[in-house]
């Protein structure tokens, strides 16, 4: 399994990275950590390319890279890099793989597992291109105010979705596992057991009440018989009225949401929305969102 | 639904998604296509106006690469019957497409020798006496030398030596944080300002002397250009400076150009003679411009200069191949070949009557609202088109409205290099921003203050000074 961890400024991005190299962890997976720098003017990237090119040889370093840094001294402390105690973060190698793509490749700290990434350009078109050149199967992003970036990173990333939002180290968090008759609601069961036995935590299931849906009960029993016999201690709640709302106020801050997304018409969600959509822009939690 | 159809149906939203604005283009140009031809217009002349919007929309908005966007202006110039294959192919090389060409590869070469530790060594003989003083060195010296070599050698050149001075500071300090802001904001001002200092300051000064050699009987020379824009220049960097105090006050106490000292003490004979080796190139490609531009053209003497780098070995071809922006001149050729067709069909004699007779109608035809109208559509624009894209397709109008006099052209051209308000309106702004030190609202905050001033300071020179010359 392959993680990718989208960070930005260093104030905000501790949650996500934390919470993406535990998910990593969880999963046994290999991860990329990648600083998305700003989206440059045609009529300017090579004269950037050429001044950041300057910066590096002066040992001033192009954008991102402290950020990178700060991201592997933080892997250091906890343990998921190995470092010589004399390495230095400045005898750091860039390879540019085109592409607005430079991998970052340390000479005396390495982790097989771990890659770290300076990306520039649209944040959305540069995480759909690395998912889809490198075949990630979670997307790790911190949830920030700009609300209109839900829509795309759901629909045009081909990934798993992990949003970050609230996101407290010392909380111990529950899951919250809505479920209805999809394919995505297995694969969301699938992440949950996985979360659950990380965190060593309870499941929460929940199903909102739908008229159109038949057999959602045998669906419930088989998932919470599933989780008892792998011991994990589960308990279904049936909630009423707007899916959205009550999935939002069950959850408050309490929980991680493992949710699955349906395939549904892309158009559709574009003009209409989705309800994963709509949780993971109102919900106060992290959401995980399975595709 | 299915897996694959839902992949293909969000490949097409994607798609959709980031190619918006191209489809409105074409929407747009469909649209006007097939209404009426303007009385006064020939359809040759029409169609030339329509690609000229489709052309902003695109250039403005990025959604195609730059190359496609020269492209599609090229191929629909032929296709709607603006000009013949023939005609079209003899105006997309000129003198300034080879300027901008020769700039940007001259420019490589002269940023691959490593001359900012040279420059570092100057700025701290002068200025270094001060903090203020040294704040004040760098806007004069980028302004100083991006009125020759142009922006974007400049900045490149600028920059490592601002950001060394204020390396390891720290952003949560509110002084601090002045301190970044305006060691950044004076290289870019200086940068920025400097470019309207001579005709190899910037692309769009040389497009402009080309369609006024074109379009009029006026021939401006370098000399000439000097004498009319560098007042202006000191005027600008004065003010500059004094609003760059006030929107970032600070003590100034930590910065220092301590890194640069060590490298100055590290440079090996060899590196100092290959450095003045590359300084001589410098000044004799600045001197031919000042003595042979009537006869060579600048362009020419900008691709001799990369040329002289290529033939003793200090730079190679790979390294300018790589770093030019090809995309660009693509663009400039195409843009500056509309431009001039849009002066051949008569589509700028057209706008500019609409344009004198609205301000007829509510200014009584004032040469002043004139004057102020062209300069601050000019502005504005180059704020969202970039300068030179701005000239190329504006310089014709701007001609037509004074055919007789250099105001209205040369005013046109500078205030086309106001880019105080947008980040991607010129290279130094567009640097200093990636360097994610800088974000858009406070360049526009203090941008206002530089844009409205420049409009009024070149309003007064080209009123009370230029009128002695």
């Amino acid at each position: 399994m392959k993680i990718l961890i989208a960070i930005g400024g260093i104030d905000f991005s501790k949650p996500t990275l934390n919470m993406g190299m535990e998910i990593a962890s969880a999963f046994e997976a290999s991860s990329t950590i990648a600083y998305v720098g700003k989206k440059i003017s045609q009529f300017s990237e090579k004269d950037v390319s050429v001044v950041h090119q300057s910066l590096d040889n002066r040992q001033l370093y192009r954008p991102g890279i402290r950020t990178l840094e700060w991201a592997c001294n933080f892997l250091e402390t906890k343990g998921y890099i190995d470092s010589n105690s004399s390495a230095n973060f400045d005898d750091h190698l860039l390879i540019d793989e085109d592409n607005s793509r430079m991998k970052v490749l340390l000479k005396s700290k390495n982790s097989d597992n771990i890659d770290l990434i300076l990306r520039t350009g649209e944040i959305i078109d540069q995480l759909r291109d690395e998912v889809f050149s490198n075949g990630h199967d979670i997307t790790v992003v911190g949830g920030g105010k700009n609300k209109g970036i839900y829509h795309d990173l759901i629909e045009f990333i081909h990934s798993s979705i992990l949003v970050v939002k609230n996101f407290s180290f010392n909380k111990k968090y529950k899951i919250l596992l809505p479920i209805n008759n999809t394919k995505g609601s297995k694969k969301a069961t699938e992440m949950a057991i996985r979360l659950a036995q990380h965190y060593k935590t309870e499941i929460h299931i929940v199903y909102v009440k739908d008229k159109k849906e038949k057999d959602v009960v045998k669906s419930i029993e088989t998932t919470s018989n599933q989780l008892s016999k792998l011991k994990i201690k589960n308990e279904t709640f049936f909630l009423e009225g707007d899916p959205v709302k009550s999935i939002t106020k069950f959850a408050k801050d309490d929980y991680i949401i493992s949710l699955g997304v349906s395939n549904k018409n892309p158009i559709k969600n574009f003009f209409f929305g989705s309800k994963p959509i709509s949780i993971s822009k109102q919900c106060n939690c992290p959401v995980l969102l399975v595709k | 639904m299915n897996n694959s159809n839902q992949i293909i149906l969000s490949s097409v939203l994607y798609w959709f998604s980031q190619k918006k604005w191209f489809v409105f283009s074409i929407l747009i140009g469909i649209i006007l296509l097939n209404l009426t031809t303007p009385v006064g217009l020939s359809i040759a002349a029409y169609h030339s106006l329509i690609i000229l919007i489709m052309t902003f929309i695109l250039v403005m908005t990025e959604p195609i690469p730059f190359p496609a966007i020269a492209l599609l202006a090229l191929v629909l110039q032929v296709i709607l019957g603006v000009v013949s294959t023939e005609e079209l192919s003899s105006t997309l090389m000129n003198d300034a497409v080879i300027f901008v060409m020769g700039s940007l590869m001259f420019a490589i070469a002269i940023i691959h020798q490593g001359l900012d530790i040279r420059l570092a060594e100057i700025i701290l003989k002068i200025f270094g006496k001060s903090k203020r003083m040294l704040i004040a060195g760098l806007m004069l010296i980028s302004s100083i030398l991006s009125s020759f070599l142009g922006e974007h050698t400049v900045i490149a050149l600028m920059l490592p030596i601002g950001l060394s001075m204020i390396k390891n500071l720290d952003t949560s300090n509110n002084d601090s944080k002045n301190a970044i802001l305006l060691v950044l904001f004076s290289i870019a001002y200086g940068t920025i300002i400097g470019s309207i200092g001579t005709p190899s300051g910037g692309a769009r000064n040389v497009i402009m002397i080309n369609y006024l050699q074109e379009f009029s009987d006026i021939r401006i020379d370098y000399w000439n250009w000097i004498e009319h824009a560098y007042p202006i220049l000191f005027v600008q960097l004065i003010v500059a400076y004094i609003v760059l105090q006030f929107a970032f006050p600070s003590t100034l106490k930590n910065i220092k150009l301590s890194g640069y000292k060590r490298d100055i003490k590290k440079r090996s004979i060899q590196e100092n003679m290959s450095n003045l080796f590359a300084l001589v190139i410098v000044l004799l490609v600045i001197l031919s411009w000042f003595l042979l531009n009537e006869k060579f053209g600048l362009g020419i003497i900008a691709v001799s200069g990369a040329l002289i780098f290529m033939l003793f070995g200090m730079i190679n071809w790979e390294t300018i191949n790589k770093n030019t922006n090809w995309g660009v001149i693509l663009l400039f050729a195409s843009t500056i070949s509309l431009g001039i067709q849009i002066n051949e069909t008569g589509a700028s004699g057209w706008l500019v009557e609409k344009f004198n007779f609205l301000l007829a109608e509510f200014f009584a035809g004032s040469e002043n609202m004139s004057w102020t109208f062209m300069a601050i559509i000019s502005g504005i624009t180059a704020n969202f088109f970039t300068s030179s894209a701005t000239v190329s397709l504006l310089g014709p109008m701007a001609i037509q409205l004074q055919p007789n006099d250099i105001t209205f052209a040369l005013s046109s051209a500078i205030a086309s290099s106001f880019s105080f308000l947008t980040v991607i309106s010129s290279p130094a702004a567009m640097i200093i921003y990636s360097t994610g030190l800088v974000n858009t609202k406070v360049f526009f905050r203090v941008g206002i203050m530089m844009f409205l001033s420049s409009i009024l300071i070149l309003y007064f020179m080209s009123k009370f000074y230029w009128i002695y010359l």
